[in-house]
């Protein structure tokens, strides 16, 4: 079937004329009038500023001044730092525990959401959070997750419902995984949207056969939906990883006071680059944010092959 | 990164005085002097908010000869007091000089965002204001000031501004640079203290001993209440405990140098250090349950709702906790008393620790002469009632009536017998805060949490400032 898709475009390709009727002549006249603001303007606000950025990761400058050739050095001062490993770790964690969370949960609403009554509301209601500022989320949360004994947060007062101790949520050492699970609450809406969307489009046939073959919904996930949707899968596991690399507000609101840096625990490489360039209390450090920028770049442009790599597959036409 | 806090404190407690300053507009008239406050032989009274507005504007002593503008980039944002304050004295120096004051309101984070990068350009303001500390390190280094020693001597229309403002407050290593000269001119201050509901503690005699402290921790713990409040999720109030009782054996810059010694040696060579970890360990036996999981400002919402006695905290504390039992409705209102860290045993220095916020004049600064008359007639008396009045603030003035609230903390500052220490010592600012981030607040959290005892907090302070070192510039 991809073949003939492929046929198709060649044919297609092959059928335009390379001197062209009239009407082509003023296509391609128009071509470059068109296409020329757009290259303009990705040249000057996106690939510029990101050539700026890799060549000032080699440099010390402050912002004022002249920039400094540095060789690796701002590399070197940033591998050095104690704060930069735990934002790489954790934005590490972040992509990976909280996307496998999130498609996990996304996942378990494909396998039921298509089935159910009022499904395009649940739908609607799931993809709420998504709509809110993520600053707004961790505010929320940190009301959520209070410790006091007098006046508890909904979380351990739940908890001290069921008879279980309060829990000291927001500590340094366990903020990372309420902010990984609040991170999934707001997320999976937007992804279990993205996944419903591939899944309307599978013919109902192939699931009226499952049916009549007595399939559970755990099978027809398995056969019918998870293969028709890999495609989609892919790009929605990109699309979160790309996302995740430059997690910062959420973090920023609930693992901290809100007015000022979290612990360093804590961090993520976005909030390392903001702290190096904005958050430091002496002169900007833009040599090593900028050195942070560039790897973030790398990082996600490693995980994003690797993802493509590991779901490449022989696309499904249907 | 606390002083980011702080003058983000700053903004948020000074709300309430917003509503009584609502009326700022145009200054009442442009004759000398300031009569409505100078009441018969002499004393003066502090306005309230609403008549510091009509305050007269104090003719000029010193008049620029040749500007006619200055451009000034402001911390505040024109809707809190103190940009109002600013706004009133920005309008009565022009009706007094006709120098026109074109004000930016830029808010805190401006020093870095906007005045560093402008510093390459043509395009920076003649006059600027942020704390000492973020100002030495933000600008001071980056050479983007002038000297303002000249300042000194400039008339204010009651006395020069040397005459006006007590040495201590501008006299300091935190007010210069490498060259030994003033980079600001101060005209707020900030201090801290332990403070307490005289309501809730009557009778309190402030404790002279860390025994005396500690007597009144356990009789809150008798009395089924907490002992002390922490907002843990502010790192430098939870270093605060070590700092204070550290200055107190080391003296001022003593923790700076100890911080910066590459070898990390000298946090063991001074024995003052681990018995300051010894006071700090025991204190967080002491901190209300819940400090460690904390979202600011909670816990000092549960001090001022009488859950613990005693809090550590800035000179904006009054305003901030007041400020929510005014939301909270119900009538409860605090009694505010306070005071000092006191000595730990076999310390030697009595220390007072003091941040301040000034005016600099940029380096390629085209009216500093009119930036510089600006900042002494900023100091005039009746134009700086308005940091009291208005703000709820302490200025350097010692002449100037105080917040009832605050009176206690001012008086410690004036105290000649107490030396000023910049906040932390200046700690918050080393290798741009990277030190404390990495090295201080990570340690001080485990010994407040009793995870490492005073002995293992001072080896881990060590260990960790030479290997921090190692991988600094």
């Amino acid at each position: 079937m991809a073949q003939t898709v492929q046929e198709r475009a060649v044919t297609r390709g092959r059928a335009l004329p390379v001197t062209g009727t009239p009407h082509l002549a003023r296509k391609r006249r128009l071509f470059w009038p068109f296409v020329l603001p757009a290259i303009v303007l990705y040249v000057l606000f996106l690939v510029g500023p990101a050539i700026v950025t890799v060549a000032l990761s080699f440099t010390r400058w402050s912002g004022a001044g002249t920039p400094r050739f540095a060789g690796l050095e701002e590399y070197r001062q940033m591998l050095g730092s104690e704060s930069f490993g735990y934002a790489f770790a954790n934005t590490l964690m972040y992509i990976a525990v909280g996307g496998i969370g999130t498609f996990l949960f996304a996942f378990l609403f494909a396998m039921v959401l298509r089935d159910m009554k009022a499904s395009k509301l649940i739908r609607a209601i799931l993809f709420f959070p998504n709509i809110v500022a993520p600053v707004a989320i961790g505010m929320f949360f940190g009301f959520v997750f209070r410790y006091n004994p007098s006046k508890q947060g909904l979380a351990n007062f739940l908890l001290n419902l069921v008879g279980a101790p309060a829990a000291k949520f927001l500590q340094p050492e366990s903020v990372v995984w309420v902010v990984i699970g609040a991170l999934i609450w707001a997320s999976a809406g937007f992804y279990i949207t993205i996944l419903m969307a591939a899944i309307d489009r599978i013919p109902p046939y192939l699931y009226e056969d499952a049916d009549l073959c007595g399939a559970t919904p755990w099978q027809k996930f398995r056969h019918i939906t998870l293969p028709m949707i890999w495609d989609v899968v892919g790009i929605a596991g990109v699309l979160w990883t790309i996302g995740a690399v430059k997690i910062f507000e959420m973090v920023f609101v609930l693992a901290g006071p809100g007015t000022y840096l979290p612990p360093n625990k804590t961090w993520t490489l976005a909030i390392y680059v903001y702290d190096r360039s904005f958050g430091t209390q002496g002169t900007p450090e833009y040599g090593v944010a900028c050195a942070t920028a560039v790897v973030m770049i790398v990082l996600v442009t490693f995980l994003v092959l690797t993802l493509r790599w590991v779901m490449r597959r022989e696309r499904l036409e249907y | 990164m606390s002083n980011t806090r702080i003058l983000a404190a700053l903004g948020l407690a000074t709300s309430l005085a917003l509503t009584a300053c609502g009326s700022s507009g145009t200054p009442a008239s442009e004759t000398g002097g300031s009569p409505a406050q100078q009441a018969d032989g002499g004393e003066f009274t502090l306005p309230t908010a609403a008549a510091y507005f009509n305050t007269s504007c104090p003719s000029v002593a010193v008049k620029p000869a040749t500007d006619k503008e200055l451009t000034y980039w402001s911390m505040w944002t024109k809707d809190e007091p103190q940009g109002k304050v600013v706004q009133y004295v920005a309008d009565c120096f022009t009706k007094q000089t006709g120098v026109k004051v074109n004000i930016q309101w830029l808010g805190r984070a401006y020093l870095r965002q906007n005045l560093v990068p402008a510093l390459n350009t043509d395009t920076v303001p003649d006059l600027f204001d942020q704390d000492f500390t973020g100002v030495k390190a933000a600008v001071v280094q980056a050479g983007g000031t002038q000297p303002v020693d000249d300042v000194l001597d400039m008339k204010t229309g009651d006395g020069t501004v040397r005459e006006i403002l007590p040495a201590p407050y501008w006299d300091t290593p935190a007010a210069k640079d490498e060259a030994g000269k003033l980079f600001s001119i101060p005209y707020i201050v900030l201090g801290d203290a332990w403070w307490y509901n005289k309501k809730q503690v009557a009778g309190l005699q402030a404790p002279k001993r860390m025994d005396e402290l500690f007597s009144l921790f356990d009789s809150a713990k008798k009395a089924g209440r907490s002992a002390v409040a922490l907002d843990g999720d502010i790192s430098y109030y939870g270093a605060w405990f070590f700092e204070q009782a550290a200055a107190r054996y080391v003296g001022p810059g003593g923790l700076a140098k100890a911080a910066q010694d590459k070898t990390g040696q000298a946090w063991k060579a001074d024995p003052g250090f681990q018995k300051a970890a010894e006071y700090t360990s025991k204190i967080g036996s002491y901190l209300i349950d819940g400090w460690d999981a904390a979202k600011f400002p909670q816990i000092q919402q549960r001090w001022a709702d009488g859950d613990a006695d005693f809090l550590f905290m800035g000179s904006w504390g009054p305003t901030e906790t007041r400020e929510y039992l005014n939301k909270q409705g119900g009538g409860e209102a605090i009694d505010y008393g306070s005071f000092q860290y006191p000595m730990p045993e076999g310390a030697t220095h009595d220390v007072i620790e003091v941040q301040e916020i000034g005016f600099s004049v940029t380096k390629k600064a085209k009216h500093p002469e009119a930036a510089k008359a600006f900042m002494a007639y900023f100091l005039n008396r009746a134009m700086l009632a308005g940091v009291p009045a208005v703000a709820d603030s302490l200025t350097p003035r010692k002449d100037l009536p105080v917040p009832s609230d605050i009176a206690d903390l001012k008086a410690a500052l004036d105290d000649p017998a107490k030396t000023h220490m910049l906040f932390m010592d200046g700690l918050d600012g080393i290798a741009g805060g990277k030190f404390t981030e990495q090295v201080l607040f990570p340690a001080d959290n485990d010994l407040l949490k009793g995870k490492i005892t005073a002995p293992q907090f001072v080896d881990r302070l060590a260990a960790k400032t030479a290997e921090f070192w190692k991988t600094q510039h």
